[in-house]
């Protein structure tokens, strides 16, 4: 190594003692709050896709029993429009069931979820009281996905 | 606070995944230093080198449970990250990073005041001379320098980092100190 190359290396030691050497403090603060929120939406879609999974697990056990009822024919597919028109109404759509097919025929599962999860749906949350359960009403489409949230009183 | 703050990167980034605060709030505590170093020293600016650091652990929150060891280490793993958005924003703001005002009015105010007046200009001087040289490397020179002479990563490392052989960090970074010493000798042949 000549005597450039040394001083060039003392030098760039030197530079990399120089300057800020750390993230200002206010950063974890921040980061630390959008963790907590993100980590609030996680635990409620959670509870939302448990929810949605018992339901369509009573709905086939309904539809198993109730099947031989049926009539052999299907109602037109125009009242089946109408029917889930009218039952989509009052429900506050899920972040993630816009890319989800429309609605033809549905059903509404009654369930608990915690407060935390109306923050999906934009409701304002307290949150000291975000897993408090509250009672709701699931709407579930044609392929059992969870479309919509309605709260009951 | 976790119990035990001694996990390893690799725990830290599956409790991550899984929403553990203090898991975060470790890895955090224990990477910034050298995210935001190598942001500043990529760009020369505390602007870039903030906004990179929030973005990288942002990131982080958003992909932990996307990190396979088996894949590199997680030290690599965040230098790549990082360097993704240094350089996406070194591409952004091309006209004016490295500019001799930019760098000047950042470091104005650490010049402190010794018993040696002269000689703290002196190397005042030459460390402010070496950081223009720095940024003003091509980004594929820049970054072996800013990782093997200013974040002390050794060669294997580095090349972990950068996703190439050891030898090409080695012929990097020797091609890059022969431009740095070049620019020190043409600065040094105008200050006279």
């Amino acid at each position: 190594m000549n005597a450039d190359e040394r001083d060039l290396l003392e030098g760039l030691q030197e530079l990399a003692a120089e300057g800020p050497r750390q993230a200002p403090v206010h950063m974890e603060q921040r980061l630390l709050s959008e963790f907590r929120k993100r980590s609030r939406r996680r635990r409620a879609r959670a509870w939302i896709s448990a929810a949605s999974a018992g339901a369509i697990a009573a709905a086939i056990a309904v539809l198993l029993w109730i099947g031989p009822l049926r009539p052999q024919h299907p109602v037109l597919s125009q009242d089946a429009a109408v029917f889930a028109d009218e039952t989509t109404a009052g429900f506050y759509p899920l972040p993630d069931a816009d890319g989800l097919p429309p609605v033809e025929s549905a059903m509404v599962v009654r369930v608990q979820l915690p407060v935390a999860s109306l923050e999906l749906i934009g409701f304002p949350v307290n949150q000291d009281r975000d897993s408090d359960p509250v009672e709701a009403e699931v709407l579930l489409g044609q392929d059992g996905l969870a479309r919509g949230v309605r709260l009951v009183d | 606070m976790l119990e035990s703050p001694s996990h390893s990167d690799d725990d830290l980034l599956r409790l991550i995944a899984r929403g553990h605060e203090p898991a975060f709030v470790e890895f955090y505590r224990k990477h910034q230093k050298s995210v935001y170093h190598f942001a500043f020293h990529m760009s020369g600016q505390t602007e870039v080198a903030e906004e990179v650091t929030q973005e990288v652990f942002l990131t982080v929150m958003s992909v932990a449970k996307q990190y396979d060891s088996r894949r590199g280490s997680a030290v690599s793993y965040l230098y790549g990250i990082t360097r993704n958005f240094v350089l996406r924003c070194l591409e952004r703001e091309r006209p004016y990073i490295a500019t001799l005002d930019d760098v000047e009015s950042e470091h104005a105010n650490t010049l402190v005041q010794e018993r040696d007046l002269l000689g703290e200009l002196a190397r005042n001087e030459r460390i402010e001379s070496l950081r223009k040289a720095v940024l003003a490397l091509p980004p594929a020179y820049r970054e072996v320098v800013v990782l093997c002479d200013l974040n002390e990563m050794d060669y294997a490392q580095a090349a972990g980092v950068l996703g190439c052989a050891i030898g090409t960090i080695r012929s990097r970074l020797h091609r890059a100190r022969a431009l740095l010493m070049e620019k020190m000798r043409a600065a040094e042949r105008c200050a006279v």
